[in-house]
This record gives structure tokens, sequence and C-alpha cells, in this order.
């Protein structure tokens, strides 16, 4: 087949694993904070309610779509589009398997942060695009969150990369392989050198993608919807799919990063290669069912309170522990760079 | 929990207006003028007496005019109190907010109730019903019974 | 469009007339000039109208934000408005209770109390000694049921979604109880004047206790997880702090006067039905912040369950309704009577002119002068403290609104 051919195909493979992933995660939302909550979650539509999500997908386009009579039109209809875009770019550097990856980029960490901050552009144009203050407080408070933690987002993760030397990210789940006596596997997360990177980079992570307890660019009890208060059907969908699709990213960052991507260092290669998706799948979702559980539990932190702790607590931490990294790695003669 | 009615009238010794201090089944009672009413309450707050809060602020229609209810509570004596005044029909009521301002909603909400004006308040509308509502508390203005209601 | 009534200066801003102590003025909304510095900024008025996550009920607030800070707040209510002191004026003194059910409807029982209150008071009336614990005993099941809804959405305005269903699982055993002892879950028509509707059914001592061997190990729980919370907590203390003076001035009453530290609690000063045979702490706080707030209504929900043990340990024989006749016909004259409901000090003051029904009935709804208090203790914090705070006051819009 030509290269276009697969190109397209693998843009399509990604477009259906978005739409799985905004199913299958919003159906384990909903399960998951019903148990939290003592309750049972959607139990009616197909049996233990699998076919909710479906369904909600098939009212959503069958909704009316109803436009406020003073929204900017132009931005309005664009916003959803640009919420999508890069939640859907995303996908391009994460690395399933050794084979299975939509496409192998050099700088591939480097590329799915730039892409996910692309979204906060987006959310401001939601919030200023849609005629209502509510949703405009919330696009504010999206894009000073958003902007505040780029910067101890991209610091976090620099040891890992001083480490290994690289940006791809399947060379950084190669760079984990083996075991420590047989037993522990090679993960950074095993390896102290990475934990507070750990710390950093998980809080990081959680403010990027909106989640509690950071959640203040749609604070529930507080903007009703925030930002995309004034969004209704499809539209609404495609925000609410991204927002889906970029915990899903983070998460797959994480196990990509921290926990060995699909690599299970006790199954030999033979085995492994055929389900390693498989792995890297069941990882990144435990990796989302805790963020979940977090959603489920905490209050939310306020806006002033969020701002300090990204420019003045994650900032300095970020660049303190590069630092005393890169001293260590020198002195010791750690890393394993790949290549 | 009852105050002295001589203690009361010790208390508003200096005051230049006409206040009637009586004992009732319900404890004591100052009557006054409403004009007289801010100056009567800064004494009993400021005073002896010591009324630190205004428990409640309602009206009453007599039939003949609009009463106006000041129940006040002394804390460090254990005291209530009530200071009444009277009131006429579409009358002016002056605002004791400045001495007490827990008296804001419950002013509007008398003058609303019983079509007085307010003078003297920062924001003095219509609190809880909309416009075009008659003096819902006045005895003039009937209560419906069910069958009314239900035939329009 | 803000109803222009206000008194407007030359500059624009709209001031109140005169100056008052204690405390300073209540903001209320200044329509600020445009351009109020060189880069023309103006304040945002935003209307946190009648149908809001965060108000508890038909609220509006109108508030002056500049950025995320409130600059001012004016409060509008009458959205639940029902005419309840004027549908009292054609109601018998037995019929009541449905109307006070409907006012503050979370804890009804209180509201039923004081009415029965009033006109046992005037007629002089004795009740029998169960039916006064009877009455506290549903009372007090009563208050631990609205503390629940409280912490419940307390938490839910700071974000927490688990504490809101943990807390309505909690209730649910409540509402059981106190729907085998009336009849209903919410507006019981229970407490009538002379006593209560009926007597206790057999068996609620037992079904009572267990719910409060339950409960105190949930308490701990909710507590451990929500109030524990270095989040909450950053959230909660030293925000909303109000002073002594303010909390006299504006009429506070209840666990909101309390937290202050004011001592003052119907139960213990003005006491009725069968507290002054009780033993209970008054739990009273210090700076008078949301997190006072929260945790006195906590020790009183802990005082209460102790309260229900000595009631069911020692509730005595009796009638559960005095002998009164059918059609009651207090004498002609007016009297007060409070109670200490889960909001703070919900009173009637009844009128009569010898008839079967009241002359006037005013109702003094705790919330109402709560609400007041919005306009003075919410400009000066962020916009998300304002929500926390609107939770922590816990007003009820029935008993505001009437």
């Amino acid at each position: 087949m030509s290269p276009e051919v697969v190109s397209l195909l693998r843009v399509l493979a990604a477009v259906g694993l978005m739409l799985m992933n905004g199913v299958v995660l919003i159906y384990m939302l909903r399960k998951v904070l019903g148990r939290l909550h003592q309750r049972l979650g959607p139990m009616h539509v197909g049996p233990h309610g699998l076919f909710q999500t479906p369904m909600d997908v098939v009212k959503l386009l069958t909704k009316e779509d109803i436009t406020p009579a003073n929204v900017d039109k132009a931005l309005y209809f664009i916003a959803p589009a640009v919420v999508f875009t890069p939640s859907l770019m995303a996908y391009a550097a994460i690395p399933f398997s050794e084979t299975w990856k939509i496409t192998d980029l050099d700088t591939g960490l480097l590329y799915t942060f730039t892409v996910l901050s692309l979204v906060s552009i987006s959310l401001l144009m939601a919030g200023w695009a849609s005629a209502n203050k509510w949703s405009l407080l919330g696009g504010m408070r999206a894009v000073g969150q958003q902007i505040a933690y780029e910067v101890p987002l991209l610091l976090s993760v620099l040891p890992i990369v001083m480490y290994t030397g690289t940006l791809n990210m399947g060379e950084i789940v190669s760079a984990q392989s083996g075991t420590w006596l047989e037993v522990i596997p090679r993960w950074f997360i095993t390896n102290p050198l990475f934990w507070p990177t750990f710390v950093l980079f998980f809080i990081a992570m959680l403010i990027k993608v909106n989640q509690t307890p950071f959640d203040l660019s749609e604070a529930e009890s507080e903007l009703v919807t925030g930002f995309a208060t004034e969004y209704s059907s499809m539209k609404f969908g495609l925000i609410f799919l991204s927002e889906f699709s970029n915990s899903f990213v983070a998460s797959a960052i994480a196990v990509t990063l921290f926990f060995g991507g699909w690599s299970l260092p006790w199954v030999p290669d033979e085995y492994l290669a055929p389900i390693a998706p498989l792995v890297f799948m069941i990882k990144v979702y435990i990796g989302v069912f805790i963020m979940m559980w977090i959603r489920g539990t905490l209050p939310r932190v306020r806006i002033d309170v969020l701002m300090q702790l990204g420019w003045k607590v994650l900032i300095p931490a970020t660049l303190g522990w590069i630092m005393i990294c890169g001293v260590l790695m020198k002195l010791f003669d750690l890393g394993r760079p790949v290549s | 929990m009852q105050p002295d009615v001589a203690a009361v009238n010790r208390a508003l010794a200096g005051l230049q207006a006409a206040i009637d201090v009586v004992e009732a089944p319900i404890g004591v009672v100052l009557r006054c003028a409403q004009k007289d009413a801010s100056a009567v309450l800064k004494h009993l707050r400021d005073g002896e007496l010591d009324c630190c809060m205004l428990i409640d602020l309602f009206g009453l229609d007599t039939g003949e005019k609009v009463e106006i209810t000041y129940h006040l509570r002394s804390l460090s004596r254990d005291e209530d109190m009530y200071v009444r005044c009277g009131v006429d029909y579409d009358g002016n009521m002056h605002s004791v907010w400045n001495i007490y301002p827990s008296a804001l909603l419950p002013e509007r909400e008398a003058a609303e109730m019983f079509g007085l004006t307010l003078s003297g308040h920062p924001n003095p509308k219509r609190l809880l019903t909309t416009d075009g509502v008659p003096p819902l508390l006045r005895k003039a203005v009937p209560v419906r019974s069910a069958e009314e209601v239900r035939s329009g | 469009m803000i109803d222009p009534h206000f008194t407007v200066s030359e500059d624009g801003l709209m001031t109140p007339e005169g100056t008052f102590s204690p405390g300073s003025p209540p903001a209320g909304i200044r329509r600020v000039p445009k351009g109020v510095d060189s880069l023309g900024t103006e304040h945002l008025i935003v209307n946190m109208g009648p149908q809001h996550p965060s108000t508890h009920g038909v609220l509006r607030l109108i508030v002056e934000l500049d950025g995320e800070e409130v600059v001012a707040v004016e409060v509008s209510i009458g959205f639940l408005h029902r005419g309840i002191e004027k549908l009292a004026e054609s109601r018998r003194f037995d019929q009541l209770a449905t109307l006070m059910d409907r006012g503050d409807y979370v804890s009804a029982i209180h509201g039923e109390q004081a009415a029965a209150l009033a006109v046992e008071k005037l007629m002089g009336i004795e009740i029998p000694t169960k039916a006064a614990w009877i009455r506290t005993l549903t009372a007090e099941l009563n208050r631990l049921a609205s503390h629940i809804v409280w912490f419940g959405t307390f938490g839910l305005d700071t974000g927490a979604m688990g504490q809101f269903l943990y807390a309505m699982r909690d209730r649910e055993a409540l509402l059981d109880i106190l729907e085998e002892i009336s009849g209903q879950r919410m507006m019981f028509n229970y407490v009538r004047p002379g006593g209560v509707l009926a007597d206790l059914p057999a068996g609620i001592d037992r079904k009572i206790l267990a719910f409060c061997d339950t409960f105190e190990v949930y308490l701990e729980e909710h507590h451990a997880l929500l109030g524990c919370n270095e989040i909450f907590q950053s959230r909660v203390k030293n925000i909303g702090i109000v002073t002594k003076e303010t909390a006299l001035a504006f009429g506070l009453t209840g666990a909101n006067l309390r937290a202050t530290g004011i001592a003052f609690d119907v139960r213990r000063d003005r006491p009725y039905d069968a507290y002054p045979a009780l033993e209970f702490d008054i739990p009273v706080g210090t700076v008078g912040d949301a997190w006072d707030r929260y945790m006195v209504r906590m020790e009183e929900m802990r005082q209460s369950v102790r309260m229900v043990r000595q009631l069911v340990a020692g509730m005595p024989e009796g009638e559960h309704m005095a002998k009164v006749p059918k059609v009651l016909r207090p004498p002609a004259g007016e009297v007060y009577a409070s109670v200490e409901s889960s909001r703070g000090e919900t009173g009637i003051h009844l009128f009569t002119d010898g008839g079967a029904t009241p002359y006037r009935y005013r109702y003094r709804g705790a919330s109402f002068f709560t609400c007041q208090l919005f306009e003075e203790v919410l400009p000066g914090h962020l916009f998300a403290d304002a929500c926390m705070l609107l939770g922590s006051f816990d007003i009820m819009l029935g008993e505001v609104d009437r």
C-alpha cells in the first residue's frame, strides 16, 4: 500500500481509538464514581448499563443544537474543533508497542506536550465566545491555570530526558527494559532518582487535564459547566470527548515515562509482542482509574492557591530537582543513553 | 427574662420623646411615635439596658393603623423587650438600619406587606412579591379560600 | 437590569445614606464608572441566578466582580414566597403545623414545635411529659438530618462529591425512623398544640439506638474525609470571618452566632419541652470563620446523638397528647415562642383575637436574618469563597421567603 494510505489508516485508527476511549472512559467514570459514592451507576441500559454511553452518544447526535443569540459566531463554531484537534494529535507519538505507533517521532515527548498546550487557547475561545459571564470566568480560570503549569510540566520530565538522552517515547520505553534482581522491573518509577520527578509530574499533569482537585474551569458547583455551559448536542460532546481523551493521554504519558509503557519484563518477548498493546492499555486505564478515584474524593483547590502552587512551589521545585539530578547523574555516571 | 418597668423608665429618662412603658402579658412594651423610634432604639442599645440584638421587626394591621413592633434582646441582661409604633395606612416608616443592620430586610418586607413607604433605607425595593401585588398582610386584602383560588 | 431605586451620587457611585456602628456599612451594589484605571478596567456584574448549583435553594445574588474578587453583593429573595403568614390567618391552630413544615422544610419538626409552643403558652396548656420527650426526640433527630444535609452540600460546594452521597446515605436511615414515627419523610405534620399526633411505634427505640451506633462511627469518618483534608482546611480556615459585633448587629442566631464566640442557645437559655432534663454541651467557636462554623455544627451533631441516647433511655410513660378541645380557641392576646432550630432561633409571634384562626402570625425565620449578612461578609473574598460561604452559613430558602 502506498505510504499515504497507510498514514490515513493510522489516523483513522487514532480517531477510532479516541472515540472508543471516550465511550469506555465515560462509562468507567460513572461506574467508578458510583461505587465510590455507594451507589451503582448506570444499570438499566444494557447489562450493567454497558450500552449507556453509546446511547448517550446517539442522544447527543440527535439533540437540538441550541445556539445563543449573542455568541461570537465564528469562534463559537470553531472552538469545539480547536478543542478536539489537539487531543487527537496527541495520540501521534504515543507508543502502544514496539511496532504499534502512529508515528515514530524523535521529538515525541516535546511534540505531545506542545500539542496538549494548544488546548488552552481553545478553552479560552469557548469561554469567550459563549455570551455568558460564567463561561468567561471558566475560560479565564482555565487559561490562567494552563499557562501557569506549562513550564513545570515540561521541566518535571527533564530529568528523564537527561537520563535517557532522547525525546523519543519509544526509546524511553526501551530504556526501561530489564529487571533488578530478576524481580523488580527497571521502570523509572522504581528508580529513587525519579520519585520526586513522578510527584511533580503527577501534580502538573492533573492540572493540565483539568481533573479534580484542580478542575476549577468546570467547577460544577460554582460555574455549572464552566466554559462549556452554552454548548449543546455534539459540540458539547466534542468538548467532553476531548477532556476524557486528554486524561487518557496524560495517563499514557505517565505510563510511558514511568511505568515502562508496554513492557512486562517477566514475560519473554515472543509472548509479549502480540499482547503488548493490551498491556499498555491496561496500565493506562489503571492510571485513569486512579485519577477518577481522586476525583471522587477530594475537594477543589481555590484559584489563587493553585496559581501560588504553580508559580511559587512547582517551578522552583522542578528547577531545583533538575539541578540535583544533573549533578547526581554526572557524579555517579548514571544514565542509560539509548543509541 | 423580662425587664423591670422602673428600670426601663430610668434608662429612657433623658429622651425628649413621649414613651409609654407598659407591662403586658408578653413582656414590657414601649409605645412611641415612629419618628422617635430611631432615638429610642439608639438609647436602648447604647444605654444600661444594653439591647445588643434586634431579634425581629414586623408589622400588624390593627384595623385603624399599622403597628410596627421591634423585638429587642439584651444578652448580657438576658431580657427581651418590645418597642411598638403606630403608622397610618400608606404612611412612611423611617429605617433604623443604621442602629440595627438586622432591620434591613424585615423593614422592606413590612413596608411591602403593609403598603408603607420606607425612607432612609439603602435599598427600599420590594422584597418578596412582584410588582402589582397588593399589600398582602393588610386586613383589607382578603385571604382567599381554596374554592376562590380554584374558581379563579 | 439593576432596579434604579438607589440614591445615585454625581460620580456614579450609589452609596447608602447615613453611617452606623458597629462595623462598616454594607457595601451594596455599586455601579463603578467605566474605566476605573488607565487600562479601562470594568467590574463584571454577574447574576448568581435563582437556579444555581451553589445557592442552596432559589436565592438570587447579584455579584459585582473585579476579576475573581467579589466587590459587592446584592441579595434578592422572594422566589419561594408562598404567603405563609397570610395563609396562617385562615388556618385553625392545629393546622399551622402544615404551614410551618413548608417553611424550613429540612428541619420541619422545629417549625412545628414553635407553632405548638406559641399556642400552648397562650392557652396555658401543660403537655404531658411523654409528649415533651417525644417532641424533643424528633427535634433532635431532625436536627441531625438537617446538619447532615448541610454537611453534604457544604462538601459539594468545595468540590468534594463523595461526601454528599455518604451524607445522604446516613440521612436515609434517619428519614426511615422519622417516617415510622410520623408517617412522612419530610413534612411531618406531627407536632400539634398539646403534644404529638401519635405515640412512638413499638421497637423504634432499638432502631434509633442502632442508628446512633452506626452514625457515631460514620460521623468521625466524615470528619476524617472532609474536615481533616488539607485542601478543605485551606479553603475554609480564616475565610468569612464574622465578628461578634457583626453577628449581633445582623441578628444572627444559632450555630452561626455560636461560631463567633457568643454562647446563646435557646435550648439552654429559654428552655422548652424536655431540654431542662437533658445533659448536653453547647459548642462555641472563637474566630467566627467558616472553619468554626463547620466545627460547631459537627460538634452539635455529636451532642445531638448524645441527647438522642438520653431521650431514648429515659422515655417516660404517659399520654402523647394533652386534653385539648377539638377546635382550639386561644384567648385574645399575643405571645412569642421560639425554638432552637438547626438554623438558629425560629420564633413565632402570634396575635389572637379569640377566634379559631390567628389574627396575625409572624414567622421569624432564622435564615432570613442570616442571608442579610451576605452583603456584608462576601465582599473582599474570591468568588469561589463566596460559593463556599453560602454553604457555611446554612440558610434554607423556605424560611427566608416564607
